[in-house]
């Protein structure tokens, strides 16, 4: 006796889009399913991404991150290398957080140098940061845009600042990150926006923002669900490629508190805090993730199935 | 499926005689289809409308229970596919094992690393749910010795992973404890029998969805009622798909020989277990039984359960009031924060730290944090103004200065006008609290005038 399956039968797919690497690298492509994640139906023609982010400016570790990364502090061509090489990282988030009047704040040609210092250091495909303050990235990303020798994301464009990251990207070549604040109206309007903007849809991802695990999590979770399940269902402005940057993750105390003796080794804490948070993204639909610890690289990719 | 208004009213007898309360037969279909009246009220309803109505009302996921009192764990019993539809109600059940041929030491000590597999967080306890006694000796007395040991150090249900000799060894000594019967597949039907004559719980376990068919057939015409379906897979990608495709068959097809809650066995052997048990808490598992009892891969599991298994309608909350930090006096100083349990917990835990007595005022903005409360217009200059008229926070201090924090800032203004307060804009992070509130100068908090 053979049991009849109710498979869920989509209408629509989610576009494909690649994000370009330089001479010799290889490319990340996402999208393309007209299923839900994890499960062996329908089409899933790419596997989700696992990357790794570069960071810049002044670095304060928890436990966990200062043993396996705290070594390239301070040297973000070096890091590039050791993430897209040793460490397996298909792509790379540049963050800029060295502009940042709080984290660094050098000026926006030195942010523009270490992009162009990290895209030459490694051809893995790579998306570049903002600081996240408002004014210094308003700057910064144009000045990005001009100094990137090859195709890059920008992230983020959002409701404010999306005309002038998108009118940059469009004048280089690039493409955007659009952020919202976990809200599925608020991803879409700013997705067609873009689109009003004549900004090609296949150079798009969406961010939802991504709370850390016990600190918001489950906001994403059904954000990304909700998000992945419209674009499958059919509406075009959210069948994109989902980014979830997990970087969150490494705010809770859970995951970087030494003190507590009866909550296990704070190492082994802070990797499966990072994972767990990652694993709830892919299950939720997430099509490329960011980490933060190597080990996040190889654990988070065996759960990357098409 | 679930019925829609329109297939109710077509069972219904279109008269409109309104002894439901409805003005129409159409009216009452409606509230039936919104859940909120049953057959039961309409009189002249025909014998094939109830039976029909009453069988779609059933729980699409029956639900099973484990252990009893205050340690009962239910699985199942659950309505929709995705937490946003409505929300899951049954928090999938961890099981962390313990073998029964350790020697007394081990088992003891083992045993107490299990008890201890419990975690306050945002002001809930999360704890692991059962102890799960693998049958390594094949001795029938041992694996009933050990049942009795395990319940009684730590008063967890038991999952007795046991041969049918054994197993019922155990269930002698473990009856009224209500442990869940988890026999290896060619022992199903006695131990489905052992399960009926007790009225026990009973895990079938099988290959895949095909084997499970059949064993789930065999374990009721053997009488057992009361079941777990595993479907034995090798990897976890088996994993999640065996479990997305019982939850499926229960909720979508409605599909009664299937409509039970799913367990798995993440322990011997299993490939990279953490990841699977954390997928399946994401998708659809309600017991999984783990190997590992190190906090540093419970607590991280038990939070994605707190996380995805909250309300998504209701965030964790407490009560909005005025609590004390430490033993406040009139001039110690007053802070105010949001009623949403993350960051209440978490302000309260950085202000005792401390050690500064102070009034914690916790304002009403439905569970939200700081600045999504201010974003969303619930934490304003005029809703604090209120609070601080209203809470009576103005008879247990005699200073009027507030301690606001740093990232509504904006406020500052709109509170002095309104109020008559005086307001000190405090951290960002509460995490700064303790230098902030120990280099305060105590002329911060003198009486007000006038
Ligand atoms: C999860 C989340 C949500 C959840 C709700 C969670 C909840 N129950 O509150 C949802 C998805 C529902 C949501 C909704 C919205 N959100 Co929201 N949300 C967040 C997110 C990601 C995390 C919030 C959180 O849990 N923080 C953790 C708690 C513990 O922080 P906290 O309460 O601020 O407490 C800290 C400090 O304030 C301080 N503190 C607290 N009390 C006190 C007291 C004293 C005396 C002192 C000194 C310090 C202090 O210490 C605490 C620990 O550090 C933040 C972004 C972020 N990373 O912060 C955005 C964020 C707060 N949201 C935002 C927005 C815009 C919204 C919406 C308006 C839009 C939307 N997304 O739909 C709605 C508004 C709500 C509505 N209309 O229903 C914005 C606010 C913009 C701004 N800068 O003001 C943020 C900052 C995101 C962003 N960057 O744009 N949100
Ligand atoms: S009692 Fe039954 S028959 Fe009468 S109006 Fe209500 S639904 Fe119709």
């Amino acid at each position: 006796m053979s049991v009849a399956l109710p498979v869920p039968d989509f209408p629509g797919s989610i576009l494909t889009v690649t994000l370009p690497a330089g001479p010799g690298g290889t490319p990340v492509t996402v999208g393309g399913q007209n299923a839900l994640p994890l499960l062996p139906e329908g089409e899933h023609p790419n596997a989700p991404a696992v990357g790794m982010e570069v960071p810049t400016g002044p670095l304060e570790l928890p436990p966990a991150l200062a043993g396996a990364i705290g070594a390239f502090a301070g040297d973000p061509a070096a890091m590039a290398r050791k993430c897209a090489g040793d460490w397996g990282a298909r792509f790379l988030f540049l963050s800029l957080a060295c502009c940042h009047p709080d984290g660094g704040g050098q000026s926006v040609l030195e942010g523009a140098a270490v992009v162009r210092e990290v895209l030459s250091a490694t051809p893995a495909p790579v998306i570049v940061g903002g600081c996240g303050d408002e004014e210094v990235d308003a700057r910064l990303f144009p000045a990005v845009a001009e100094a990137a020798g090859r195709p890059v994301f920008l992230s983020y464009a959002e409701e404010k600042n999306h005309r002038l990251v998108a009118g940059a990207a469009l004048a280089y070549g690039h493409g955007v990150v659009s952020w919202s604040p976990i809200d599925i109206n608020m991803a879409k309007q700013m997705n067609l926006l873009l689109a009003d903007l004549g900004f090609p849809p296949d150079r798009v991802l969406i961010d939802p923002l991504t709370g850390g695990l016990g600190y918001g999590m489950e906001y994403t979770f059904s954000i990304v669900e909700r998000i992945r399940l419209a674009g499958l269902s059919g509406d075009a402005a959210l069948a994109r490629p989902v980014l979830c940057h997990l970087g969150d993750a490494w705010k809770a105390r859970e995951a970087t508190d030494p003190s507590e003796g009866t909550w296990g080794d704070v190492d082994a804490r802070g990797r499966r805090w990072e994972e767990a948070t990652g694993l709830a993204c892919l299950a939720a639909g997430a099509d490329l993730l960011v980490c933060r610890h190597p080990a996040s690289v190889a654990r988070l990719s065996g759960a990357a199935w098409r | 499926m679930a019925l829609t208004a329109i297939d109710i009213y077509k069972l219904l007898p279109k008269t409109n005689c309104k002894k439901c309360g409805q003005s129409t037969c159409l009216a009452f279909a409606m509230q039936i289809a919104a859940g909120k009246a049953s057959i039961d009220l309409c009189p002249p309803a025909s014998e094939e409308a109830r039976e029909k109505l009453s069988a779609a009302a059933a729980p699409p996921l029956p639900k099973v229970t484990i252990g009893i009192g205050e340690r009962e764990v239910v699985l199942g019993d659950e309505t929709v596919l995705f937490r946003h539809e409505k929300t899951f109600y049954h928090p999938t059940a961890i099981a962390v094992s313990i073998r029964d041929d350790a020697s007394d030491e081990e088992f003891a000590s083992r045993l107490a690393a299990i008890r201890r597999l419990s975690f306050e967080r945002v002001g809930q306890q999360i704890s692991v749910d059962l102890v799960a006694l693998r049958c390594a000796s094949g001795d029938s007395d041992r694996y009933a010795r050990a049942a009795a040991a395990a319940l009684e150090a730590t008063g967890l249900p038991l999952v007795l992973l046991a041969p049918a000799g054994p197993l019922a060894a155990a269930v002698e000594a473990a009856a009224p404890s209500r442990p869940l019967l988890a026999p290896p597949p060619e022992d199903l039907v006695p131990a489905a029998k052992l399960a009926a004559e007790r009225k026990l719980p009973l895990r079938v376990r099988a290959r895949g969805i095909e084997g499970l068919s059949v064993a789930l057939a065999d374990a009721r015409a053997a009488g057992a009622t009361s079941l777990v379906a595993d479907p034995s897979p090798e990897t976890p990608r088996d994993a999640v798909s065996f479990a997305t495709n019982l939850r499926r068959l229960a909720i979508l097809s409605r599909n009664r020989d299937f409509a039970y809650p799913s367990a798995f066995d993440l322990g011997g052997g299993f490939p990279d277990p953490f990841l699977a048990a954390a997928l399946l808490v994401a998708k659809y598992g309600s017991l999984l039984v783990l190997d590992s009892a190190d906090p540093a891969d419970l607590l991280p599991l038990l939070t994605l359960r707190q996380n995805l298994f909250t309300d998504p309608q209701r965030p964790i909350q407490v009560e909005p009031g005025v609590y004390p930090i430490g033993a406040p006096s009139e001039s110690s100083p007053v802070l105010i924060t949001t009623n949403f349990s993350l960051t209440y917990f978490t302000v309260r835990g950085d202000a005792e730290a401390a050690k500064v007595p102070a009034h914690l005022l916790i304002a009403d903005v439905d569970g939200m944090s700081v600045l999504t409360a201010w974003a969303a217009g619930k934490f304003t200059g005029e809703s604090i103004s209120k609070m601080l008229a209203e809470c009576g926070i103005g008879e247990k201090v005699t200073h009027r200065t507030l301690i606001l924090p740093g990232m509504v800032a904006r406020l500052s203004g709109r509170i002095e006008e309104l109020s008559g307060w005086r307001v000190l804009v405090g951290p960002q992070e509460s995490s700064a609290l303790p230098s902030y509130l120990r280099r305060l100068p105590p002329a911060a908090f003198l009486p007000a005038h006038g």
